[in-house]
């Protein structure tokens, strides 16, 4: 439990991601070249985004499942209040945001008010999302955006792509908050011991609220670089992605049972995976030798962290 | 706060409810339909100037040896092994093209888009595809382009812009006047059927059940269409589905569609399952071998498909002929080996032919 312990797994983690970085670069010699590695940025940024959110809510003690289907339902918004609302684009980015930030407000006060455990709540919210998606999309995909549109998905700000400054940016504040904030201490003491943080004083449900309505924010904004990216809009934009996310954030060393875990961990955790995915792919292996690589990679790393801090679980 | 949650849950609800304006067939697409004559009489072909992307900068690649790729929508499945096979087979007739398959075990847009950019960056020679979204694929194919790769499409198209020839299987309304007239045969002018598909926005399938309606109303306007279900392309979700249907629908079913290779056996083992084989007829694509149970028992009278070894084959001599220069924009027809020669239609497609129906005398013969 002390700060040596939790510094611990993310130097592991370091010094993984160092090596496979080293090896990876070895095997190909496309691997570490500028160009690539800012592209590799740019394919994860959506996954980043949400993974941010995602590792405060776990330590906090829940989940979200749902962030894929606030994924696509935004998505989705976003081209409808466009396309058939007559919005102009940057209102119907506003809105669609607003409406991402509202199905994560959804998820905390089910969570809170109702006293539904995460993973039950977000499960159901995970298929009434995506039931919404197909539904107000009648299953057609939205397409067509103007030219200016495609620079938060495809455009370069001095060099590195656009998503990565947001990324960036999104990284830097909730490490912050979570790190060196109140509201971060109150995060961490709510996924410690809920009743004593209660007891303490702490507003145990108003920071969940801000949490999932945060990860309903994030999960949106990654729907608009995902959008802008691929040029188009569909109802299964961001299905599966929440494992994804859930993979990066558990490898990063936060503890599923909530308590402990950091934005630098998460951020090791995501570059890991994408390096492993990126850098096997251009050696010559394929997809499915890639993803057996990256469970053994999983689950190495969390027995790694099991050795050498006894205590920690998942 | 109650109230809230409550009326957020309204709002949304109502919001889906009015999106819900149905008009044609669900899971059809918007573009325009050109269902072909009852009778089958060939449309007048209307000549259009080659609208595919060119690469640039690309090194002269005639007769050299070349490093392809080829990345289907998803990887493990009976269809694109096929492809996949023809691809193979056509690399190693050719003897000049180092050919490998790979692609994600899902059919998910951002995994394959994912891939196709891993490929550019190791620095493959041509990129066969076939896309999960004709517009999705769009950005990174043209990346491929501007980095002087071959590209060439075959089974899913994908903006023509983004690469340089398509292989079409089959021209879409011929597909969907076949499988529309095959279940008329079966289950007569007046019955009712529905659709198993992948999803609504798979773009193949919604142009076929855009296409089998267009011609439906126009030359069967007395069969009716129930309702279109979405099943992935996952064998128990459509078995579900399927069998779903038959409940749900009871006496009134007598026909259901199969949309995809995997969507048209699971529906088929719902009907015998369910013990209707012969009151409810199953047609649809699928790969011979997966039907053969069936056609055997007479449970399915008739499958509609394309030859896909045929189709990978057809795929890998065009960007062959592509890398050496031999296709060009305005071409005409193209030689693709064993296939002989291929025509070009709609600017910048080639079409493999017309789509085959395999039954009960001929599916023995395939073994795919």
């Amino acid at each position: 439990m002390t700060a040596g312990l939790l510094k611990r797994h993310e130097t592991i983690l370091a010094g993984l991601t160092v090596l496979a970085l080293i090896v990876l670069a070895l095997l190909s010699d496309k691997f570490f070249t500028a160009e690539n590695l800012l592209n590799q940025g740019r394919l994860m940024s959506e996954v980043g985004l949400v993974a941010l959110a995602m590792t405060f809510i776990i330590v906090t003690g829940g989940i979200d499942l749902s962030v894929g289907s606030i994924l696509g339902l935004t998505a989705i918004l976003l081209g409808v209040f466009w396309q058939n609302a007559g919005m102009p684009l940057p209102l119907a980015m506003a809105a669609a945001l607003a409406c991402g930030t509202l199905a994560g407000l959804g998820n905390g006060l089910i969570v809170t008010r109702f006293r539904v455990p995460p993973l039950i709540a977000t499960l159901a919210t995970l298929a009434l999302y995506r039931g919404l998606a197909e539904g107000i999309s009648q299953a057609r995909s939205v397409r067509g955006y103007p030219e200016w549109f495609f620079y938060f998905g495809q455009g370069e700000l001095l060099g590195v792509p656009f998503q990565l400054w947001i990324l960036g940016l999104a990284t830097s504040v909730s490490a912050v908050i979570l790190g060196m904030t109140p509201f971060g201490r109150a995060t961490y003491a709510v996924g410690a011991n809920e009743t004593a943080a209660r007891f303490s004083g702490i507003r145990a449900n108003a920071t969940k609220l801000w949490i999932y309505s945060a990860a309903g924010f994030l999960s949106a904004l990654a729907a608009v670089v995902f959008v802008s990216r691929v040029t188009t809009t569909r109802s299964d934009m961001g299905t599966g992605l929440e494992l994804d996310v859930i993979t990066g954030v558990v490898l990063g060393g936060t503890s599923i049972f909530g308590g402990r875990g950091t934005i630098v961990g998460t951020a090791l955790g995501l570059i890991l995976i994408q390096a492993l995915k990126n850098g096997l792919a251009l050696s010559g292996v394929k997809g499915d030798g890639t993803i057996v690589v990256i469970g053994i990679v999983l689950i190495g790393a969390i027995l790694a962290g099991a050795v050498f801090d006894k205590n920690r679980g998942g | 706060m109650k109230t809230l949650t409550l009326g957020i849950v309204l709002g949304l609800g109502l919001m889906s409810g009015t999106a819900f304006a149905a008009s044609a067939w669900t899971g059809g697409d918007d573009l325009p339909t050109s269902p072909l004559a009852c009778d089958g009489t060939p449309a007048a072909a209307t000549a259009k100037p080659y609208d595919g992307g060119e690469p640039t900068g690309a090194p002269d690649r005639m007769g050299k040896k070349i490093t392809v790729v080829d990345i289907p929508k998803l990887i493990g499945i009976g269809y694109f092994n096929a492809t996949s096979k023809g691809i193979a087979d056509a690399a190693a007739e050719l003897g000049n093209v180092d050919a490998k398959t790979d692609g994600p075990t899902k059919a998910n847009i951002d995994e394959q888009i994912t891939f196709i950019d891993n490929y550019i960056t190791s620095g493959v020679d041509g990129i066969l595809f076939a896309a999960n979204d004709p517009v999705a694929i769009a950005p990174v194919l043209k990346k491929a382009l501007s980095k002087g790769i071959n590209v060439v499409g075959y089974d899913a198209n994908s903006t023509p812009d983004a690469r340089q020839w398509f292989v079409n299987q089959a021209e879409f309304n011929g597909i969907g006047k076949s499988l529309i007239d095959n279940m008329a045969k079966e289950i007569g002018e007046e019955g009712a059927f529905a659709i198993v598909t992948s999803t609504f926005t798979t773009p193949n399938q919604a142009r076929w059940i855009a296409e089998m309606a267009a011609y439906a109303a126009s030359c069967h306007p007395k069969m009716k269409w129930l309702e279109t279900v979405e099943a992935q392309e996952d064998n128990n979700l459509s078995f579900n589905q399927a069998t779903t249907l038959i409940n749900k629908y009871g006496d009134e079913l007598k026909g259901i569609f199969g949309m995809t290779s995997v969507a048209t056996p699971a529906s088929a083992e719902a009907v015998t399952q369910a013990g209707k084989c012969g009151t409810i007829a199953v047609v649809g694509l699928a790969t011979p071998n997966a039907m053969k149970p069936y056609v055997e028992k007479d449970c399915v009278k008739s499958v509609v498909l394309w030859n896909p070894v045929d189709l990978g084959y057809a795929a890998m001599h065009v960007l062959r002929a592509v890398a050496d220069g031999s296709l060009k924009a305005g071409a005409t027809s193209v030689k693709a080996g064993k296939l002989g020669e291929l025509q070009v239609i709609n600017g910048s497609e080639i079409l493999l032919g017309a789509p085959y129906t395999f039954t009960k005398d001929s599916i023995g013969d395939f073994d795919f």
